[in-house]
């Protein structure tokens, strides 16, 4: 900012005439303040304060501190001070220098003005878009308030009949509110598998048993056979603490570490033919943000029912083929351009969409953004799940396309920490879930009953 | 041949071992040179690309970090395709993990193999040695003889925690995914170059035009 009176001092001390080099040494300093008016005449150095007065009392305007000013207490904290900013201008010449002509004074007096000018309007656009923001912030809230008062007293009590038209599905589609997501979660997952609380409690204690009785994980526990270790506590015990672990929850002595361990376990003991397998962690500890222990477990039984859920946590290999394969008809259906790069980079879908599904998004997608496709997913079903992957690969076609493998593997196996919600769900909608005529299941359906049209890239 | 020496190579690299163990910390050390206690658990397979500059050539290595539950296997088995060495790892403070290492290195060994039909360079690397040093230090030359009959090429007590031994790690690692890469260009191309003269000496006119 003071770039032009100092260039100018340098330029002029370089052809300075040593006229009056007889003053006294002190006086000869520059003087530099903050923004304060450059004083034409010489003299000795002035306190910056009485500069600062000087000036205001000449331009007509008063700083706050000024108790004698008629305006004092007029200016917002949101107006621009001068004495607030860090800029250094030089405020006198040299004594060993002529004054400056009139002219060049009036000059710099025009720019220093044009300059706090500029920063005074800069502050006030800032302030606009705080307040803007603010304003934003305010009208989400009280839309999320009054949408959960809808959900609450008109959706929820009538659930069976509402739950299917089409102003709850909008307003499904524009996410659940937080305080009724978990209620919404569990009606719309269900309990098909009719689990009781004390179902649950009796799952929990056998676990607990099994707990006791097996041998701490030491070197004893170097004996167990591969089958046992496979689905012993302990893989759960290690993989607690590296869920969502920023959260700091879930940890060793966190809050929700017992919790989540319960339900992992009782699950356990629950389907002994599943056990434990990695993703499930992730998806329980979203259950548990947002339900009750017992009710996070039916949710959590149920929602690992469902078929595309079975197929991944079974490790059914050609079904999740298929899966795949059905993944790649859309695909290509939707963003052939960027089917086909991936295709000649020999990108398969299992590469990213393992763990996209194991986790249903929780470990990839901030947070909220993951529970917003979890409510859609509770409604859509599986479908939304491949869906989100689809809009996700739209969202960042653009970025994609000019990778090759590895940068793509990397980016979507760790997609950017910020995403942003309304431009996700926006690239989702574009996302159409029909080929030829046939819907997701239909296509899913042929490809279960002809193999041989599966990713001939992932098949062996 | 020339042009072997200011060529580009570009290696793909396993991470494998048991769940929990340390892999992705390794890797996170080795790309990205730091270390978080918080890592969340690989599912699937994750990725890292680390460029070296090895005697004035570019080595670019592809590194999968590949989910360590067994369970995954028939799915993660298709990501040994192509890659031209591994690291296997243990957590020396987890007996189990190391009695895992010979399951995950036949299993490596049945899936793949090189161009010329023999083994990708293995490496094995004792994790967390800063929990639970003393363990093996002791058994050194157990482990010598472990890593002989087991066929790795080397092995190393690592901490990602410490930054201990990684980049020796790798370094042997890709020492010898050259020395293999160089062998197979020689078994390609054997009749036109190294005419084998040293081994002619003092035979017989008629072993000139032996077949092999």
């Amino acid at each position: 900012m003071p770039t032009p009176s100092l260039l100018l001092f340098i330029d002029r001390s370089l052809f300075a005439r040593r006229v009056k080099d007889n003053r006294p040494v002190e006086q000869k300093d520059p003087g530099w303040k903050l923004f304060g008016k450059v004083p034409l005449r010489e003299g000795p150095v002035k306190d910056p304060k009485r500069i600062q007065k000087e000036y205001e009392t000449k331009s007509g305007r008063a700083g706050p501190g000024n108790p004698t000013s008629p305006r004092h207490g007029v200016r917002k904290n949101l107006d621009f001070e001068p004495l607030s900013t860090t800029a250094l201008i030089l405020e006198d010449r040299p004594a060993n220098l002529p004054a400056k002509p009139a002219e060049e004074a009036q000059k710099h007096r025009q720019q220093y003005e044009e300059m706090v000018a500029q920063a005074k309007k800069r502050e006030l656009k800032e302030a606009q878009k705080r307040k803007k923001q603010l304003e934003v912030r305010c009208k989400l809230e009280e839309s999320i308030g009054t949408a959960a008062q809808i959900w609450n007293q008109e959706i929820l009590p009538n659930w069976s009949t509402t739950c299917t038209s089409r102003r709850v599905r909008d307003l499904w589609w524009q996410g659940i509110p937080p305080s009724v997501r978990g209620k919404v979660w569990s009606l719309a997952v269900g309990n098909e598998l009719n689990i009781t609380h004390e179902l649950y409690d009796i799952c929990l204690s056998r676990a607990k048993e099994k707990w006791r009785t097996t041998p701490a994980p030491s070197l004893e526990a170097e004996d167990a056979g591969s089958s046992d270790r496979e689905s012993s506590l302990e893989l759960i015990k290690l993989d607690i603490s590296r869920t969502f672990p920023h959260l700091c929850i879930f940890q060793q002595g966190g809050p929700y570490h017992d919790v989540l361990h319960s339900i992992l376990g009782a699950y356990t003991c629950y389907r002994p033919d599943v056990g434990y397998v990695q993703g499930m962690s992730f998806i329980a500890a979203v259950l548990i943000l947002n339900l009750d222990t017992a009710d996070a477990f039916i949710a959590f039984a149920n929602l690992l029912n469902k078929p595309c859920q079975m197929a991944f946590f079974r490790v059914d290999h050609s079904l999740m083929l298929t899966y795949f394969a059905a993944f790649e008809v859309f695909f290509e259906e939707n963003l052939p351009k960027l089917f086909a790069h991936f295709q000649k980079n020999n990108l398969t879908p299992d590469i990213y969409l393992i763990d996209w599904i194991f986790t249903l998004y929780s470990k990839s997608l901030p947070l909220d953004l993951a529970c917003r496709v979890w409510d859609v997913f509770c409604r859509d079903h599986e479908e939304f799940l491949f869906r989100t992957g689809l809009g996700l690969l739209r969202l960042y076609q653009d970025v994609l396309s000019p990778m090759d493998f590895i940068h793509m593997a990397q980016f979507l196996t760790r997609l950017p920490d910020l995403i942003p919600a309304d431009q996700l769900f926006q690239h989702i909608t574009a996302i159409h879930m029909t080929s030829r005529n046939r819907k997701w299941a239909q296509v899913l359906q042929a490809l279960q009953k002809d193999p041989e049209r599966c990713s001939p890239v992932l098949k062996r | 041949m020339q042009n072997n020496h200011t060529k580009e190579h570009l290696f793909k690299i396993l991470v494998i071992g048991d769940l929990g163990v340390g892999k992705t910390s390794i890797i996170k050390r080795y790309v990205h040179q730091n270390f978080s206690p918080n890592y969340r658990a690989t599912i699937g397979v994750d990725f890292a690309l680390k460029v070296l500059n090895w005697d004035q050539e570019t080595v670019r290595l592809q590194l999968w970090d590949i989910a360590g539950q067994e369970r995954f296997g028939n799915m993660t088995r298709v990501y040994y395709r192509e890659a031209m060495g591994a690291f296997i790892v243990f957590d020396v403070t987890r007996p189990a993990s190391f009695e895992a290492i010979t399951k995950w290195k036949e299993d490596l060994d049945s899936k793949l193999s090189l161009a010329n039909g023999k083994r990708v360079a293995t490496v094995l690397l004792a994790n967390k040695c800063d929990q639970g040093g003393d363990v093996l230090t002791n058994n050194g030359i157990k482990m010598e003889q472990f890593c002989q009959e087991n066929g790795f090429v080397g092995w190393y007590e690592t901490s990602a925690k410490e930054n201990i031994n990684i980049d020796e790690a790798a370094n042997c690692l890709v020492k010898h995914i050259i020395a293999s890469e160089n062998d197979m260009l020689q078994a390609e191309v054997p009749d036109t170059i190294t005419p084998q003269l040293e081994n002619d000496k003092g035979r017989t006119c008629s072993s000139c035009f032996r077949s092999q």
